[in-house]
């Protein structure tokens, strides 16, 4: 990254800080919601862009993240600040579990391997009402407090989430940019080749769907907190499958193309609600037409005015 | 010489189809073995089983006097053997100089130290020191997957080197090089060869190629060794001329 690009990345990032204080609730809510969804988009970047994995199921983590809280915080009355490690430490050994299906198989069947389990999860948060609520979902779930500051209203809780996803994506630039990050990228590129010049496979395989479901249940405790309420359709496969539109609309593989990917699926549709009812018929279209010009995301726009050509 | 590569008796047999046919070989210390052979010879059948890429039917593998019959390419790796393939293998997206610090940086340290390294791996200099002896400086910054397939070639090859393997297995270095390329990588193996000190094996169909650079070659005719010997006696070879050119 050049000087011109921290720049730039600084006035974004203090613009989205003062953004909120000219907005009412409902566009406070959005955008705390936009920090959230993205811890789990770039989970799943790291999964898919990264470490050339398929995943259709984040949003299993997601719930297995909101769940953990939800469960932990108001049956048990635990504080949000022991559930949150809980949580992504529950999360990074299901993940740990889920990518040894991808020791095994690649691609379109390991999309059925991942979807499966999303299916699976969604199921048990619907069907064990004893302990997930059922479809009644789980009510009163608490806001933390930081220091004894409470965090309960709309604009303290955006600065809460706000900074915690930026924490989040410092750790993933940190590891992206050690040797793991290119170890991953050389899992992605070449796996035949990545083996033969000593990279271990099946730990990077492992590693990257472990921290990717880390990433995603750390997003879901944030979840549970901001909505105060979570029930299973929260968590349905169309909600992993957002997420993957979120990664590679943004740039799959590009380190903030789950920013711009995510911006697209969260605040674009609510944009185009003027539309009224052809809202959403239009928010599909301009998909379409994303991903037929910019196959490789919206972030790759940049390398096609540089070098030419497909942008892939 | 005490050999640094044994192959005794491989056999690899797809159905009724025996690809390699009871092939014995050695390879000395800091020894250029070349491999030739017609094209379904059982050469690269031949690389795959020694490299673990594919189980053998039959026949053992011993390096420096290890049993290293079946084991995986990452367990051959951290024992020090290299190769390349036969088709381009590089990492697309990643940089020529990345490229060329992934095929190493797995072997400096533990993977959780790893973690906590600097992120070339403290590889930086020697990768900058092979991009060039393998004249890619103008291109080192440009992802792999965007440059001429020679070009690719080149990155291709160097990476085998990086860790500076005991043993590397080349499979048709010269495919899609520039015919002007050709002498300049046979001369950058040759000092390969001296600087590094590893044995490497060879498969090639570049005669000219093979024959300056290996002072022994093996030829394969459907998956048995035909001839061997110094790179003129076999060429000489009335077996190896008939293989080639039929009667």
């Amino acid at each position: 990254m050049n000087n011109a690009q921290k720049l730039g990345l600084a006035v974004l990032l203090v613009l989205y800080a003062l953004l909120p204080q000219f907005l009412k609730s409902y566009g406070i809510y959005l955008m705390t919601l936009l920090c959230v969804y993205l811890m789990a988009a770039f989970g799943l970047n790291l999964i898919v862009g990264y470490a050339g994995q398929m995943s259709i199921g984040q949003a299993a983590f997601y719930g297995i993240g909101a769940y953990t809280a939800a469960i932990l915080m108001t049956k048990l009355g635990m504080s949000f600040w022991l559930v949150l490690p809980i949580a992504a430490i529950i999360c990074f050994a299901v993940g740990l579990a889920l990518g040894f299906p991808a020791l095994r198989v690649q691609h379109h069947y390991l999309a059925f391997a991942t979807l499966g389990f999303n299916v699976l999860v969604f199921l048990v948060m619907r069907n064990e009402e004893k302990l997930t609520g059922g479809t009644f979902g789980i009510a009163n779930i608490p806001r933390p407090t930081l220091f004894g500051y409470s965090l309960d209203g709309a604009l303290p809780f955006f600065y809460f989430a706000y900074a915690s996803v930026i924490i989040l994506a410092a750790v993933l630039w940190w590891l992206l940019r050690s040797p793991w990050g290119r170890a991953f990228a050389a899992l992605r590129d070449n796996p035949i080749r990545a083996e033969s010049t000593g990279v271990n496979i099946t730990a990077y395989t492992l590693l990257a769907f472990a921290i990717g479901a880390a990433c995603a249940g750390i997003g879901g405790v944030y979840l549970s907190a901001l909505v105060n309420f979570i029930e299973p359709g929260q968590f349905h496969l169309s909600v992993s499958l957002m997420m993957l539109l979120a990664v590679i609309v943004g740039g799959s593989g590009r380190f903030f193309g789950p920013v711009l990917g995510s911006v697209v699926v969260i605040l674009l549709p609510e944009w185009l609600r003027f539309l009224q009812d052809w809202y959403l018929a239009i928010f599909g279209f301009a998909v379409i037409v994303l991903m037929v010009f910019l196959p490789g995301g919206l972030l790759s726009l940049a390398d096609r005015l540089k070098f030419g050509g497909s942008a892939r | 010489m005490t050999p640094f590569l044994e192959v005794k008796d491989m056999k690899k047999s797809y159905g009724a189809i025996k690809a390699v046919d009871g092939v014995t070989l050695s390879v000395g210390p800091g020894e250029i073995v070349g491999v030739i052979g017609p094209n379904g010879s059982g050469k690269t059948t031949l690389f795959n089983s020694i490299l673990g890429q594919i189980k053998p039917t039959a026949g053992s593998v011993e390096f420096c006097g290890e049993n290293i019959t079946g084991m995986s390419p990452l367990e051959l790796s951290r024992r020090g053997v290299g190769r390349t393939f036969q088709t381009l293998q590089v990492f697309v997206k990643l940089s020529v100089r990345d490229n060329l610090i992934a095929a190493a940086q797995e072997f400096k340290g533990t993977m959780p130290g790893r973690l906590f390294a600097s992120p070339d791996a403290g590889l930086g200099q020697h990768a900058d020191q092979m991009i060039e002896l393998f004249r890619l400086k103008h291109v080192a910054n440009l992802p792999a997957g965007s440059l001429s397939y020679g070009q690719q070639k080149l990155i291709d090859i160097a990476m085998a080197f990086m860790p500076a393997p005991r043993l590397v297995l080349l499979d048709e270095p010269c495919a899609g090089v520039n015919p002007s390329l050709v002498d300049e990588l046979r001369a950058l193996l040759g000092e390969l060869n001296k600087t590094q000190g590893g044995s490497f094996v060879v498969i090639e169909h570049n005669m000219d190629f093979i024959m300056k650079l290996c002072p022994h070659v093996i030829c394969m005719v459907e998956g048995k060794v035909l001839a061997e010997g110094p790179p003129a006696a076999v060429q000489a070879n009335p077996q190896v001329l008939e293989a080639y050119l039929g009667n």
